[in-house]
């Protein structure tokens, strides 16, 4: 039998990073993942954008954490993480999204965000030969950026591992053992584990993992196609964000990393549900039209490659932090709705804060985010 | 450099001459012929210089699959081995990342194109053509896609004769000439449909295949089953200096050589003595391009010895248990370094030999290339493989692999037939590795003619034993199959048909003049530059130098293409004499001291992000890696290759950082097999016609 503090199940987005911050904070941890090595759930998948720039105060409060994390990871621990402070550019082409994303600044605007309307010329200035046909202006918060998904986890587990915490790769968790609400003993199919607390971290499977101990954690999946090119010189900064509907796509977005390639997403529409990754022939011609439409200067670049990953919902479209209801000792940090890698660094960072020191400082946060919590909301910015 | 006028096999390249620029100087190249064929021919050389590791990168792959030799052509980035030159076009070197131009046309026009067929064969080589053939056979409705303008895959690239039999496999008939062959027969079936320059990009879940076509439109195409022929790539290998331009796989020699007739290097080393490398040491010659010398870290040429000793006659070294240690040059390669190696295959530095050349050419193995058939499994769709992609062989045999493919296909899809058992045994035995030696018996020359067969070790080939018109040429029944050495007995014409027709060259005839000379009668496929009345160096079997004999008569067998040339010889050798030597031995001498740098690890895996076996070596001890995944963190296979290029590689690298390869987890594989451009996956600028 293996004994910890704490044993999270999931070595991605979320995972990883709190797995060191509970390390660094004096923890006994271990990392339990199905997969070969950390990230390839849907951290591999995240195309790399971070925004503070949500609608609730709890998103907003962990990824600002996260910017100020990634944004000096580079300083203050020598990984390069390709972070780019490019910003977040809604471009705007129909009075409805005008007044949707000029209702939310309000909102925005109280929580102190770094947001605002922006003219037609500042977007045209912003991303140089956009379709200024019918556009409207938009909102632009110049602080919001992007690293890679892939080099953000690959620091955390770095830092994981040198803080001690022992991952354990394919290895699946398939049974508990439990004694009155509360987690005694996790299977997985080669070993067996205990800890005093299980966090599950497990992203698209979150629910499968409640499943196994009759509490039915709301986490349902579907799934989005992404995509990215060759790398060329730097033509413009943010994170552009289409809201208008496709044939078969609600929004979608593109921005160019650090390596000068442009990596691209789409929400299809209608939504497709489940766990399927596997790319389908529909994405591509869809989502190329609509970026070519948008950014003729798009035409000439070549798309290198394209995947699809999930995002793991919620009913209201809010993360789920905080205590299992029934089992008592299994915290969940699951439903991040496709943002985990957006709130993966931040959210460490303060459960580490709640769980280990007992910090009373987050509970807004928790109490928003409570598995307990009101499900019937809908969260204004997927 | 120069275009190749005058080869013994080839007809001399043709097209309009036409005016491009690069780097603002004017050049001329062949209109159609492809961008990077026509800067080679221009002795241009370097292509790039690289993004993050600021070198010099040239041709590389000439296939459409790296992209080392990307250009900027009329401002845009693109491959300039697949795109072909046009009028006007303005080319310049690319430096470090390139501009994308300011566009701001709109879009105004766009297009989904899709189509569907019974069988979409991948590949149009020896085995995706005989897979096509027999489903349209069967009725199917076809559609063959291939990413090269001429349906024949390796075949159009071959100049020399094929081994196997007449009867099964076209032996004895140039590869180029099996291609066009099979190619009409293809065309001839109104159920096909044939795609050139087309490539697929990608297998999709929801049973649909990404078409890119001709640089410019993209399909999507329906089909029922899935046969994959798409061949093999070349092995790399990891070496100081392995990224200079100048460096490249056997395979792009041969497609500068034989299919673009540029004479694309003045004198070039071989590291490989498979079979794909002593043929690339042939195709050099027949193109006027010195051969230093063939290494092979192993003991035993692993290609055919007939194919070795031809090539050792021709005046070629093959160094065995050596290895390449460096390559060295300011901008491209100038020298290479070789060395003996150990029982541990580690160089014996004091061994080292340094050559003077401009071209080094791997050739140290293939490996299948079968992401789409994995795919294609995964999502259970009905799939077969054949040939390379199934299994590293002949093509001979990939193209009876190509028939069983497509018998098994038509099975899967609701044909009541079975694969005739007879095929399978033929396959089989096409694909043996070389087998036994014999000792040569004695010969006493007579008056009259009669064969000399220098061939003595078991390959799968015949085609001496068809043409003899006295069926005097038989196999020795030993093993009881094609692989059994020939042997001549009963009488013989003096034909010569014996002497043509031999893929490897190995049959001489000979007969007694007087008591002191004899004549021999010699194959010969270079365009001799020498006359009757020349005396010319002959060597026996292995290449040893034996004599000079004097020419008596100097003829062409047309259907062979294969000159034959009577000499005067003494009787003493007349029944060793088995070829004549090619290139003078100044081209194969190293310099007096060698000249290297031996850094065993600086070596680059992945070329595309230049990155070295030393750095993945650290990266994988630092970071516990055991998924190949974890290393697109150090960018290895996140290039434009898509991994195919390092894949090969990383087994020995892992094994070098002390992880077991059979505990990594493979990389993911996803499409775009090839990068595409935007406006293509739109089809924006193309209107076109289906062939």
């Amino acid at each position: 039998m293996n004994n910890y503090d704490i044993i999270i199940i999931g070595a991605g987005s979320v995972g990883v990073p709190l797995s060191y911050y509970l390390a660094e904070a004096g923890a006994d941890v271990a990392v339990l993942e199905k997969n070969c090595s950390v990230g390839r759930g849907q951290n591999r998948a995240a195309i790399g954008g971070i925004r503070a720039t949500h609608s609730n105060p709890a998103k907003i409060k962990i990824s600002q954490k996260t910017i100020d994390i990634v944004s000096r990871i580079d300083v203050e621990y020598g990984f390069d993480v390709d972070w780019y402070r490019g910003g977040y550019l809604f471009a705007v082409y129909t009075e409805k999204h005008e007044n949707d994303l000029r209702d939310l600044l309000e909102l925005q605007k109280h929580y102190k965000l770094n947001i605002d309307w922006i003219p037609p010329s500042r977007v045209e200035k912003l991303v140089p030969g956009i379709n200024s046909s019918g556009l409207r202006g938009g909102t632009y918060s110049p602080e919001d950026g992007s690293a890679s998904p892939l080099k953000v986890a690959d620091a955390f587990y770095k830092l994981a591992l040198d803080a001690g915490v022992d991952f354990h790769f394919k290895e699946e968790v398939h049974k508990f053992e439990t004694n009155s609400n509360k987690i005694k003993t996790v299977f997985t199919d080669k070993n067996k584990y205990s800890g005093d607390l299980i966090i599950n971290a497990a992203g698209g499977n979150a629910r499968d993992i409640g499943e196994l101990l009759d509490t039915d954690i709301p986490v349902f999946p579907d799934s989005h196609e992404g995509g990215i090119t060759e790398p060329v010189q730097r033509f413009f900064d943010p994170m552009v964000i289409d809201l208008r509907e496709g044939n078969i796509s609600a929004n979608y977005y593109f921005y160019q990393n650090v390596e000068g390639q442009i990596v691209f997403c789409m929400t299809p529409k209608p939504k497709i549900p489940g766990k399927d990754t596997n790319c389908t022939s529909k994405f591509l011609p869809e989502v190329i039209r609509r970026m070519v439409n948008l950014y003729p200067r798009l035409r000439n670049i070549r798309v290198r490659r394209t995947w699809r990953g999930l995002y793991p919902m919620t009913p209201d479209g809010f993360p789920i932090i905080g205590y299992d209801p029934k089992i008592e000792n299994m915290f969940l940090t699951v439903g991040m709705c496709g943002h985990g890698f957006m709130l993966g660094p931040g959210l460490g960072e303060i459960l580490s804060e709640v769980l280990i020191d007992g910090d009373h400082k987050h509970d807004d946060i928790l109490q928003e985010l409570s598995p307990e919590r009101d499900f019937s909301g809908m969260e204004k910015l997927e | 450099m120069e275009r190749i006028h005058n080869h013994p096999i080839l007809e001399e390249k043709t097209g309009k001459k036409v005016k491009f620029y690069f780097d603002d100087q004017e050049y001329y190249g062949i209109e159609g012929e492809p961008v990077s064929t026509a800067l080679i021919a221009n002795d241009i050389e370097i292509f790039s210089i690289h993004r993050k590791a600021d070198s010099p990168k040239g041709i590389f792959c000439a296939n459409g699959q790296c992209s080392n030799c990307t250009v900027i052509i009329d401002g845009i980035p693109k491959k300039s081995c697949i795109t072909p030159l046009e009028k006007g076009m303005h080319v310049q070197t690319l430096k470090h990342l390139p501009e994308l131009p300011p566009d701001d046309h709109r879009l105004d026009f766009s297009e989904k194109k899709e189509f569907s067929c019974d069988v979409l064969v991948v590949g149009g080589g020896p085995s995706g053509l005989n897979a096509t053939i027999e489903l349209a056979k069967q009725g199917f409705s076809v559609t063959l896609v291939d990413d090269k303008e001429a349906l024949g895959g390796k075949l159009v690239l071959q100049t020399h004769k094929f081994f196997g039999s007449i009867k099964d496999c076209y032996a004895g008939t140039r590869g180029i000439d099996i291609g066009k062959k099979l190619a009409q027969q293809v065309r001839e079936f109104d159920n096909v449909r044939v795609c050139t320059n087309s490539s697929v990009v990608g297998i999709f879940e929801d049973k649909k295949a990404g078409i890119f076509k001709n640089n410019k439109s993209y399909y999507l195409i329906n089909f029922k089953g899935l046969v994959v022929s798409t061949g093999a790539r070349e092995k790399s290998l990891v070496f100081k200096g392995n990224d200079l331009p100048g460096v490249y796989g056997a395979g792009a020699f041969q497609t500068l050589v034989n299919r673009d007739m540029v004479q694309s290097s003045q004198r070039i080393f071989i590291v490989g003595s498979g079979n794909v490398g002593l043929i690339a040491a042939y195709h050099a010659l027949q193109a006027g391009i010195e051969v230093a010398g063939i290494c092979d870290i192993l003991d035993d040429v692993s290609g055919y010895k007939v194919h070795a000793d031809k090539i050792r006659r021709m005046g070629v070294p093959i160094y065995l248990n050596h290895t390449i240690i460096s390559a060295n040059g300011k901008e491209k390669v100038e020298k290479v370094t070789i060395a003996k190696v150990n029982d541990n295959y580690q160089p014996l530095l004091d061994t080292a030999k340094t050559f003077s050349v401009d071209t080094l050419l791997i050739a140290v193995g293939l490996s299948p290339v079968d992401e789409f058939y994995d795919k294609a499994s995964q999502f259970d769709f009905p799939v077969v493989k054949a040939g390379d992609a199934s299994e590293i062989a002949e093509a001979s045999s990939a193209m009876f692999g190509g028939r069983i493919a497509g018998l098994e296909m038509s099975r899967k899809l609701g044909k009541d037939i079975e694969v005739d058992e007879s095929y399978n045994q033929k396959a089989e035995i096409l694909k043996s590795e070389p087998g036994d030696v014999y000792p040569r018996q004695k010969i006493h020359l007579k008056n009259s003619f009669q064969p000399i067969i220098h061939c003595v070790e078991e390959i799968p080939c015949n085609p001496c034993t068809s043409v003899c018109p006295n069926n005097a040429i038989d196999l020795v029944e030993n093993k009881g199959d094609l692989t059994d050495v020939p042997e001549f007995h009963g009488e013989c014409s003096g034909c010569t048909l014996c002497v043509a027709v031999c893929p490897g060259l190995a049959i001489t005839l000979a007969k007694k003049i007087n008591k002191k000379y004899a004549e021999v009668v010699l194959p010969h496929e270079f365009v001799p530059d020498f006359e009757e009345g020349d005396k010319i160096a002959m060597t026996d079997r292995d290449g040893h130098y034996l004599e000079k004999g004097e020419v008596l008569q100097i003829r062409q067998n047309r259907k062979y293409q294969t000159w034959i040339i009577n000499a005067r010889v003494s009787l003493e050798n007349a029944t060793e004499i088995a070829g004549i030597r090619i290139q003078e031995q100044e081209a194969t001498q190293p310099l007096d001291k060698a000249e290297f740098e031996y850094i065993p690890d600086d070596g680059i895996v992945c070329q595309c992000e230049m990155v070295s076996a030393g750095e993945i070596v650290d990266y994988i001890k630092s970071h516990r890696v055991r998924d190949v995944n974890q290393l697109k963190q150090i960018r290895v296979g996140m290039g434009a290759c898509g991994g195919n290029t390092c894949s090969t590689l990383l087994p020995r690298i892992f094994q070098k950082a002390g992880v077991d390869w059979e505990e990594v987890q493979q990389g993911t594989k996803r499409p775009l097999d090839r990068e595409v451009p935007m406006f293509a996956i739109i089809n924006e600028k193309a209107v076109e016609d289906d062939e």
